[in-house]
């Protein structure tokens, strides 16, 4: 067994590990400068306004028309109809797998959880595409089977292993105490649940609803498949169950043939800047509500 | 110590990888380079093909037939659509591209900018058909009412002359196709006279005719447009009247071929430069008695 130091092994390793740490957040800026440097050039041809609140994607018409705005709530309604069927069951199962089930089924449970995370998207593309979606047009009366609910539907399946995961790592690390207390002072177990544990838990659930968000609002092949890539407005909740386009299957769907260096080129590239800086934007409030749970416990 | 020595383990195995990926990277021989596949020698030749799912299909039976008599040569081939295929023949990573529309003038500056000279070989004829669900009672359709749909000028079933079915449902493909490049060309724009006019928003963009024809086929609703090679008996087909007038027609070979078919085209193959060695065989073999043999069978039109 070695005894004593060698400082120039050591020296060396440090070195590495730190520079393994610069690289990642260089990949970040690289990114960032690549995504600004392709879609500055479109800043130059549209306004800013003519771009994010542009009613009309058609850049294959003549003049081309570059609005945003029809991708951009393409992609909230898919995101936020996933939320809406991922929070709540999310939730609930973290909840149970935290507190409520016993140790038996808790090892079972986690880990076919985190096997759902293990899917390929384009598996659920395909389901959806070829099995789900037809069956639930013709159960609801939908004119057509591919509809901005079902992209929610299986986005949902995506972010739901995300925010148990990290909901439930959130309810863990509230202090027996608490809970002990509560009990003590006469609570029912779901009483405790409700009023102490959750609350205490608040900010790591909502971090964990903001990555899956992050998760859903990034997921291109899922909902290329199945949304119907129709480039309309969504109007009310009617625009559920209608065909949607969002940003990342324009950009996935299009980039292919769009040639070098023009105006249709740069336009996908702000949107690629656009999609980055919102999910950057998310994860770093993630991050700073995980970060302030932890210092208000200190 | 453990610790330790974990780290050094993932570090090092890092390191390996990317110095083996930087030695294979520096190995790769000058992509782009004309003849490169064909040139030299005819054994170990890779020929990669790639572009229209029009073409795809065919493509892949030519590849089958061709292998079946020349084993040493190999063949691969893959969709992702017109616009696809020649940019990889451009950037040098394709030596065919399949193609259901002529090359661009953009697209043709940027290749003589990249050094590569497509040039276009002709290796079918094909006729766009337009599909409904089985149960849709229209039989034929104008080539005005056509374009009217497919821009989103008229959106009722009542208003083409089928009742009951409500709001009809567009499937288009999405702008990477070939097919929806021709289909604009001729139907939406009425045969370029007016290039302002364009697909509706509302249009449904799908990746493949595959998949336009699977929705058309689950959807009493929908209209859309395929290759001629894609029908079968899960859609029908509207039999059109040309923009002049006269009879219906339908979209069969030999409509195509004597251009009474008002949606017809034809479907290239782009080289860069004359090929020669493999890829001239092939190419030869394509535009010959068993390659047009196969061109028929598929349902396309074969060279005359």
């Amino acid at each position: 067994m070695r005894r004593g130091r060698h400082p120039a092994w050591e020296f060396v390793i440090e070195w590495a590990i730190r520079m393994a740490g610069f690289l990642a957040i260089v990949f970040v800026l690289l990114i960032f400068a690549f995504l600004l440097r392709d879609s500055l050039p479109i800043f130059r041809l549209r306004s800013l306004g003519q771009l994010v609140v542009g009613r009309i994607w058609s850049p294959t018409a003549e003049p081309p028309q570059f609005g945003f705005l029809p991708l951009l709530l393409g992609s909230f309604y898919v995101t936020l109809g996933a939320l809406v069927i991922a929070v709540p069951l999310g939730l609930a199962c973290a909840i149970f797998i935290a507190e409520v089930a016993p140790a038996r089924i808790r090892e079972i449970l986690k880990p076919t959880v985190e096997l759902l995370s293990a899917v390929p998207s384009v598996v659920f593309g395909f389901i959806g595409l070829l099995l789900i979606g037809p069956w639930l047009a013709t159960r609801l009366h939908l004119p057509i089977g591919q509809f901005a609910a079902l992209g929610s539907l299986l986005l949902a399946f995506m972010a739901i292993p995300t925010i148990v995961s990290v909901s439930e790592d959130a309810l863990r690390a509230v202090p027996r105490v608490l809970r002990d207390n509560s009990l003590a002072l006469g609570a029912t177990q779901w009483q405790t649940i409700c009023r102490v544990t959750v609350p205490a838990a608040r900010s790591g659930i909502i971090a964990g609803v903001l990555l899956g968000f992050g998760r859903a609002i990034g997921e291109t092949m899922t909902v290329l498949m199945v949304t119907g890539n129709a480039a309309v407005i969504p109007r009310g909740l009617l625009g559920f169950l209608r065909p949607v386009r969002t940003m990342t299957a324009t950009i996935a769907a299009e980039m292919g043939e769009t040639a070098y260096h023009t105006p249709h080129y740069f336009a996908l590239f702000a949107i690629g800047l656009l999609l980055f800086l919102i999910t950057f934007l998310v994860t770093v409030a993630a991050d700073l509500v995980m970060r302030r749970s932890a210092w208000a416990r200190r | 110590m453990a610790g330790r020595r974990l780290i050094v383990v993932c570090l090092s195995a890092s390191l390996t990888a990317w110095l083996i990926v930087g030695l294979a990277g520096c190995s790769r021989p000058k992509a782009g380079a004309p003849g490169a596949v064909g040139g030299a020698s005819k054994a170990g030749a890779t020929i990669r093909q790639t572009g229209s799912t029009t073409l795809l299909p065919l493509a892949e039976k030519w590849r089958q037939a061709f292998d079946a008599q020349h084993p040493e040569v190999n063949i691969a081939v893959s969709g992702g659509g017109s616009g696809t295929g020649i940019k990889a023949l451009i950037a040098g990573t394709a030596e065919i591209a399949d193609s259901s529309r002529e090359i661009k003038p953009e697209e043709t500056q940027q290749a003589q900018a990249a050094g590569v000279k497509p040039l276009e070989h002709l290796v079918a004829y094909d006729g766009i058909a337009v599909i409904v669900h089985p149960s849709n009672p229209l039989k034929e359709i104008s080539f005005q009412t056509l374009s009217d749909i497919f821009t989103g000028k008229i959106r009722k079933w009542d208003a083409a002359g089928a009742k009951g079915l409500g709001e009809m449902q567009l499937v288009s493909r999405d702008s990477a196709s070939g097919t929806y490049e021709a289909f604009k060309d001729m139907v939406v724009t009425l045969d370029g006279k007016d290039k302002s006019r364009d697909y509706a928003a509302s249009s449904l963009k799908q990746s493949s005719n595959q998949a336009v024809l699977n929705l058309v086929a689950q959807t009493k609703s929908a209209i859309g447009y395929v290759g001629l090679g894609y029908l079968n008996s899960s859609v029908k087909v509207l039999a059109v009247v040309p923009l002049q007038g006269g009879a219906a027609v339908q979209p069969t070979a030999e409509k195509v071929l004597n251009h009474t078919y008002p949606i017809s085209r034809k479907l290239y193959c782009y080289t860069n430069g004359e090929p020669s060695g493999a890829l001239k065989d092939y190419l030869d073999w394509i535009k010959g008695p068993e390659g047009q043999d196969l061109v028929k069978k598929l349902g396309f039109v074969p060279l005359p």
